[in-house]
């Protein structure tokens, strides 16, 4: 008769129903996001990203509460008397009034964190499965390539939202309890579809561009300078080409992140010519640079990800 | 049966990795046995439907290989394996327990069954206690356990096992192989063992599969491979020996290597009886001084199979 301990340390069979990939995908995605959850680093991008937010919502209280609390001519910063109306000017520069252009405003200015917390996901969650091997432990399971482009995805594109949609609806619903709230979200529910719509766009495309340039690249720091390259040097060449050099507006097309503004700011519904600054290409055509990035991401990513890998 | 192939190739550009694989081996444990190089990871590969044959055709399982899918879109044939790639394929940064039950997550177990059953194969591969520490932290035995809990989690029929003795110790290399050979033995696994340690085949396979160069070069099974190799005698001779070495020729034996001492490695046809020396000895004039036998090794007969 066996033991207790031999009889616990027995091999015991496993009878039960299998799910299908689509499930992996989201095991992955989980495994994913606990992984970088464990970094102290995204915790500081993290940090970051929320010092951008409080400013909006904060700013937002601010607007309010100066429009309707304040009575006197000057208001006191640190010591120092500033006219109420310079600062409601400098506010109103900002639109921190629930309308598109907060929600766009902020999105964009989240884009300096996202990119860097971008760099960091790709790296630990893409870049360690090729860097490592660990593409053999996710391919050898009954899933294909695309499932496990979806699980990865799934995992960035929530650090995206993380950053960037979730804050933004907190904005909005905020935004709505300073005002009558009945008469804005009844009257802005197209803002909320706004913002998901360019938090979609920012899923997808951004996910896509992390997941090949990590597969490219693999390692942190390359990937870091790669996407400092495309995110900020292009946006300083685009800005240099079309407001300083006075080149045709369509050299603002190399700045990603703007293109990816312009798309938000027509799920925002913002009239074009309120943006800036003021030269900008169409809608259509920054819509057509990201799903070309998106479509070439693709691609690469179905050339990259392929089983011969597992081989070499 | 287990794996049938017919005429199975695969190659890398103008580099030929299989040429003509041919054959059909029941359930059971079976070696894949080769040196570096010699395809068997490739082969492992295209059993399991990761790379497609360049010609040929084959089943697994009655499977069809290449990945065939389900209606749902699921590998039919990855269901029924358990991979544990040679590669170190750990994800750092999860515990040893969430990579385990992350594998059955991918395999399609619901999430609480994978938990529960990873639970069940660390205990049951003796990593109990280290199941909570990341998985980059374990020392290379407990790499490879873990990475057979990742094989075993879903409870499959068939295990492919690349190379599981890589990087270990003496100690932790005869833990593991009898850990494979308990699941072969005891539970009924069909384990599919490739490497290039033919004392791994001894210690775990029934039947073995040797490749070199892309090439079968043998099929059979383990008694039959030992009974494959040459009778030897080592023998000490004093006295005239280039006559009585012809004498042994003459009748049927060779000497095929002299050892350090001076000592002659003859081979001899089954059925020689060691009198027939003594006979030839003394008939030539010279004296026996040491006669022992010195049957050709597993791995000296593995070596003149794959060169």
């Amino acid at each position: 008769m066996p033991t207790q301990s031999e009889s616990l340390l027995r091999y015991r069979p496993w009878r039960g129903t299998l799910n299908g990939p689509l499930s992996a995908s989201v095991a992955m995605a989980r495994a994913a996001i606990k992984l970088l959850f464990r970094r102290w680093l995204y915790w500081g991008l993290f940090a970051l990203s929320m010092l951008v937010f409080f400013f909006f919502f904060y700013g937002q209280y601010l607007v309010v509460w100066i429009t309707t609390q304040v009575g006197s001519d000057t208001v006191r910063f640190a010591g120092v008397a500033v006219p109420m109306k310079d600062l409601t000017k400098f506010l109103g520069r900002l639109a921190l009034d629930g309308s598109g252009h907060t929600f766009g405003n902020f999105i964009w200015f989240e884009g300096y964190v996202v990119v860097i917390l971008l760099a960091l996901a790709g790296s630990l969650l893409v870049g360690n499965d090729f860097h490592r091997g660990s593409l053999a432990f996710y391919l050898s399971k009954p899933i294909g390539r695309w499932h496990y482009v979806l699980g990865k995805c799934l995992a960035i594109g929530f650090f995206i939202n993380l950053a960037t949609t979730l804050p933004a609806i907190v904005l909005w619903i905020q935004a709505g309890l300073l005002y009558d709230w009945q008469t804005y979200y009844t009257e802005n529910v197209t803002l909320l579809r706004g913002i998901l719509g360019y938090g979609l766009t920012l899923t997808v495309s951004l996910s896509l561009l992390v997941m090949a340039t990590a597969v490219w690249l693999r390692q942190t720091v390359p990937l870091t300078m790669v996407w400092m390259g495309v995110f900020a040097l292009l946006r300083l060449l685009a800005g240099w080409l079309v407001d300083g050099l006075k080149a045709d507006e369509r050299w603002r097309l190399l700045d990603l992140w703007n293109d990816l503004y312009l798309i938000g700011a027509w799920f925002l519904r913002i009239d074009p010519a309120t943006i800036r600054p003021a030269e900008q290409p169409p809608t259509w055509q920054a819509a057509a640079v990201v799903a070309a990035v998106s479509a070439a991401c693709l691609l690469y990513l179905r050339k990259r990800i392929h089983a011969v890998e597992i081989v070499s | 049966m287990l794996i049938e192939l017919n005429s199975l190739c695969r190659s890398f550009g103008s580099f030929t990795a299989l040429s003509d694989i041919t054959l059909s081996l029941p359930a059971g444990r079976i070696g894949v046995l080769g040196p570096n190089g010699a395809g068997k990871s490739t082969l492992l590969k295209i059993l399991m439907g990761l790379l497609s044959p360049s010609g040929g055709t084959g089943r697994v399982l009655d499977q069809p290989l290449g990945g065939d899918r389900d209606s749902e879109g699921n590998w039919r044939l990855r269901r029924l394996i358990g991979f544990m790639p040679e590669t170190e394929s750990l994800v750092p940064g999860l515990t040893g327990i969430e990579y385990v039950s992350l594998a059955g997550e991918l395999y399609g177990m619901p999430r609480r069954d994978a938990q529960r059953r990873a639970h069940e194969v660390l205990s049951f591969l003796e990593l109990e206690e280290a199941r909570y520490r990341r998985v980059e932290q374990y020392s290379a035995g407990m790499k490879q356990r873990v990475k057979l809990a990742q094989a075993l989690i879903h409870d499959p029929p068939v295990l492919l096992l690349d190379e599981p003795t890589s990087g270990l110790d003496p100690a932790g290399r005869d833990a593991m192989l009898r850990l494979i050979r308990t699941l072969g033995v005891d539970y009924g696994k069909s384990i599919l063992l490739s490497t290039h340690l033919l004392a791994d085949v001894e210690a775990v396979c029934e039947r073995v599969v040797i490749i070199a160069g892309g090439r079968i070069r043998s099929i059979g099974t383990v008694d039959e491979l030992c009974s494959r190799r040459v009778n030897r005698v080592r023998l000490r001779v004093q006295g005239e020996a280039v006559a009585f070495r012809t004498g042994l020729e003459e009748a049927g034996a060779s000497v095929v290597g002299e050892a350090n001492n001076g000592d002659w490695r003859v081979a001899v046809p089954d059925g020689w009886a060691n009198l027939r020396f003594f006979e030839l000895a003394e008939s030539h004039g010279v004296g026996i001084r040491a006669l022992t036998r010195d049957d050709e090794t597993l791995e000296e007969l593995f070596l003149r199979m794959v060169t």
